[in-house]
């Protein structure tokens, strides 16, 4: 089978314009029920998630420097992966995309934030939230389609390189962090003369600056405070940041990258209203089933359709509205894609699968 | 004319600041920064013990005095890194109401260099801060407190005559320079005109009755707007026939203010008049969308004034400047930056706002008044 791309008409043709309109409104009361009533619920939560961070960075740290045999040794590795997940997908994420801006805490000012991996914060600003949340699953324009090295969908050009496509997948799920760090670099563009030399400069500096910290923490400092325990912290923190890869870019493909997610030509997007923008959005993401936990592991991005109609509302809010949301597609006959990490990461594959084989290839089966 | 240099505002700094600079310095290090974050060194020290701080001046409550129906005095034990203040200067009190952070400032009334240190605070009709301080701040509680702060402070070389004049709360740093006067054996004359509805809203009445009986160098006079009718510049004038040979500080209503500042420049009084306005900040009415308004950059120093109805990102671009930015249709945040004051609308919800120091996208948000913007 082929993942022919749903184009913006496939998925809402069926609404008139007012339609439309009438569906921004709904949108926007489901937005505004939330966001005016903020309070200090939001901040408390936020605030024990970084408490539970900071602990389990503390424990699991402790364990590998001070822990004797293995049994210490993974639990260690499993509670710094844990705070590492944690900093990144519910705090780190959610936090620098302006979710607690409203509290006026600098320590939870989107703009000031700087978190635990390879990705300077900076940077990660302009290629998520500008570059990837603005033009979301726009060909051409969104990045992270295929993170500009796995081809995803028919639209994109088939080259000989993507016979490697079920290796690099592999590649880029282990290195997840690097691949986030070096996206903003924009090499793709540089190689071809997009972008002046001083800036890519400048931006490859930057990259560099954050990966030498984080591997000076991570390989060399706390190793070496760990003495004669060096070898142990340091494959402990190695580990830690691998599973904290995996698991990242397991949550992050099955954002966009699952069966039925709409892809889009810039041509589709001219003159966008909001309503068409919340359509774009929605058909664009796909949810996860599962438990509180797992939300909290995923920093929510389960509910990736709704952090992607509402990316500044604090993320555990998305629990309380995605039935509100679910509703609002059923009425206006809208895709809800939504299913098991299970069921979801197979699609994911399969389509990876799929698009590894030139497009005649394909056709013939 | 007696000549009074207006002093900078002493710094006194102790030896914990000579401790905790260097510490904070060495953890804001990039380095240091991505192992550790300052914030996270900060809630430990506070988990430790509530005062603890590197950064911030922390102050426990230690005794609340209901002076008025209406005012409350807080008494306050600040931590180290305390650095004193000036009678007549204030400082900014942080409360977290709802999860939002919100400042107010507050003049000191306590003695300047005493211990333990004193705001008073007026209920306001619906004002946020004042009601929430009254109903919820009590004793053992923990203040985040600026360090001190203002101009509106006594000189050095203390004048031989004076007048202190304050009306209402306004009595608050007043006060302050009161207790310095006394604390200091001022043996000049000092009079203190002190303007108020009735004797039940007089703040600090005991003091100010003893100070009355057993300090000879204080002239107590008291109006009560109730019984004795509206306070004009006239009743000022009756009360102080000598006021060209006084220096003066004023606080009170911006109404008294005016009056008082109009009747320096009609009588052509040489003396000098020091005074603190009352108002937290001003809120400023909303024009019709697309009236030209005068904005404000503080940091890169820059002025222009707006054309059309335009988001002010949009307007800034037009005047040659270039803001960071990212999305320009309010998804992103890279805009976002700190308006100090002025009155914008939110393009996309239509929401207009006055408040100080508050967040906005240039990209969404449109001036509906004249806007100083931290950019």
């Amino acid at each position: 089978m082929s993942f022919a791309p749903l184009t913006h008409s496939a998925q809402s043709a069926h609404l008139s314009r007012e339609q439309i309109a009438q569906f921004e409104i709904e949108v926007n009361v489901i937005r505004d029920s939330v966001m005016n009533n903020l309070g200090q619920a939001d901040v408390d939560h936020i605030r024990h998630m970084i408490r539970i961070c900071r602990a389990s960075e503390i424990g699991g740290r402790a364990l590998l420097h001070f822990g004797v045999g293995p049994m210490s040794w993974i639990a260690g590795v499993m509670a710094l992966a844990s705070a590492k997940i944690l900093d990144n997908m519910e705090i780190g994420h959610n936090v620098m995309h302006g979710q607690y801006d409203w509290t006026g805490d600098p320590s939870l000012n989107s703009q000031k934030f700087e978190w635990d991996i390879a990705c300077d914060g900076e940077q990660w600003r302009h290629s998520h939230n500008v570059m990837h949340h603005t033009y979301t699953n726009i060909l051409g324009k969104d990045r992270d389609l295929g993170y500009s090295l796995l081809r995803m969908t028919d639209a994109q050009k088939w080259k000989p390189r993507h016979w490697f496509q079920p290796i690099a997948n592999l590649l880029l799920a282990a290195g997840f962090q690097y691949g986030v760090g070096s996206h903003d670099l924009e090499i793709g563009r540089y190689k071809h003369g997009g972008m002046p030399k001083e800036e890519f400069k400048g931006r490859l500096d930057r990259f560099v600056g954050k990966v030498k910290k984080q591997w000076f923490k991570d390989y060399l400092l706390f190793p070496a405070l760990a003495l004669w325990s060096a070898p142990r912290v340091l494959a402990g923190n190695f580990l830690a940041n691998l599973i904290r890869n995996l698991w990242t870019y397991v949550i992050i493909f099955c954002g966009h990258f699952t069966e039925g997610v709409a892809i889009y030509r810039e041509e589709d997007c001219r003159n966008e209203t909001k309503g068409d923008w919340y359509l774009r959005q929605l058909s664009g993401s796909s949810n996860l089933t599962g438990g509180r936990l797992f939300h909290i592991m995923s920093g929510h991005l389960s509910h990736q359709i709704e952090h992607h109609l509402f990316p500044d509302m604090p993320a555990h809010r998305y629990v309380e509205i995605a039935p509100q949301i679910q509703a609002l597609c059923q009425k206006y006959g809208l895709f809800y894609n939504t299913g098991s990490l299970f069921k979801q990461y197979l699609a994911v594959t399969k389509r990876i699968l799929t698009h590894t084989l030139p497009p005649r290839a394909v056709a013939s089966t | 004319m007696l000549h009074t240099i207006a002093t900078s505002p002493l710094r006194r700094t102790g030896w914990i600041q000579s401790l905790t600079t260097p510490m904070v310095r060495a953890l804001q290090h990039p380095w240091v920064e991505n192992i550790v974050r300052l914030s996270a060194i900060e809630d430990s020290l506070q988990a430790l013990h509530p005062l603890m701080s590197l950064t911030q001046v922390r102050a426990r409550v230690v005794k609340v005095v209901n002076e008025t129906a209406l005012t409350t005095t807080f008494v306050l034990q600040p931590n180290a890194l305390w650095a004193g203040a000036q009678a007549g200067q204030f400082v900014r009190v942080r409360q977290e109401i709802e999860g939002r952070r919100v400042e107010r400032v507050y003049s000191l009334s306590s003695r300047p260099g005493a211990r333990r240190i004193a705001f008073t605070v007026k209920r306001q009709s619906g004002g946020q801060v004042s009601n929430h301080l009254h109903d919820h701040l009590k004793v053992g509680n923990v203040l985040t407190i600026s360090q001190a702060m203002g101009e509106f402070v006594l000189p050095a070389v203390l004048p031989a005559k004076m007048l202190l004049l304050s009306a209402g709360s306004g009595i608050t740093p007043v006060m302050a320079m009161l207790r310095a006067l006394q604390a200091q054996a001022y043996r000049g004359d000092v009079a203190f005109v002190h303007i108020c509805r009735s004797p039940d809203d007089l703040i600090f009445a005991s003091s100010l009755k003893e100070w009355a009986e057993h300090w000879p160098a204080l002239r107590l006079v008291l109006h009560f707007d109730e019984t004795q009718g509206r306070f004009t510049t006239d009743t000022l004038q009756r009360l102080v026939p000598d006021l060209n040979e006084r220096s003066t500080w004023l606080c009170g209503p911006g109404g008294l203010m005016d009056a008082v500042h109009q009747l320096w420049v009609d009588q052509a009084l040489t003396v000098p008049l020091y005074s603190e306005r009352f108002v937290a900040f001003a809120r400023l009415p909303a024009t019709a969308l697309g009236t030209p308004v005068q904005v404000r950059l503080l940091a890169s120093q820059r002025d222009f004034t707006t054309q059309g109805s335009a988001p002010l990102l949009v307007q800034a671009e037009q005047a040659g400047l270039n803001p960071k930015h990212g999305c320009r249709i309010g998804i992103c945040r890279s805009c976002q930056c700190v308006k100090a004051s002025g009155t914008v609308q939110n393009l996309q919800t239509g929401e207009i706002s006055d408040a100080p120091n508050e967040l906005i996208r240039l990209c969404i948000t449109a001036a509906r008044s004249p806007v100083t913007l931290d950019l």
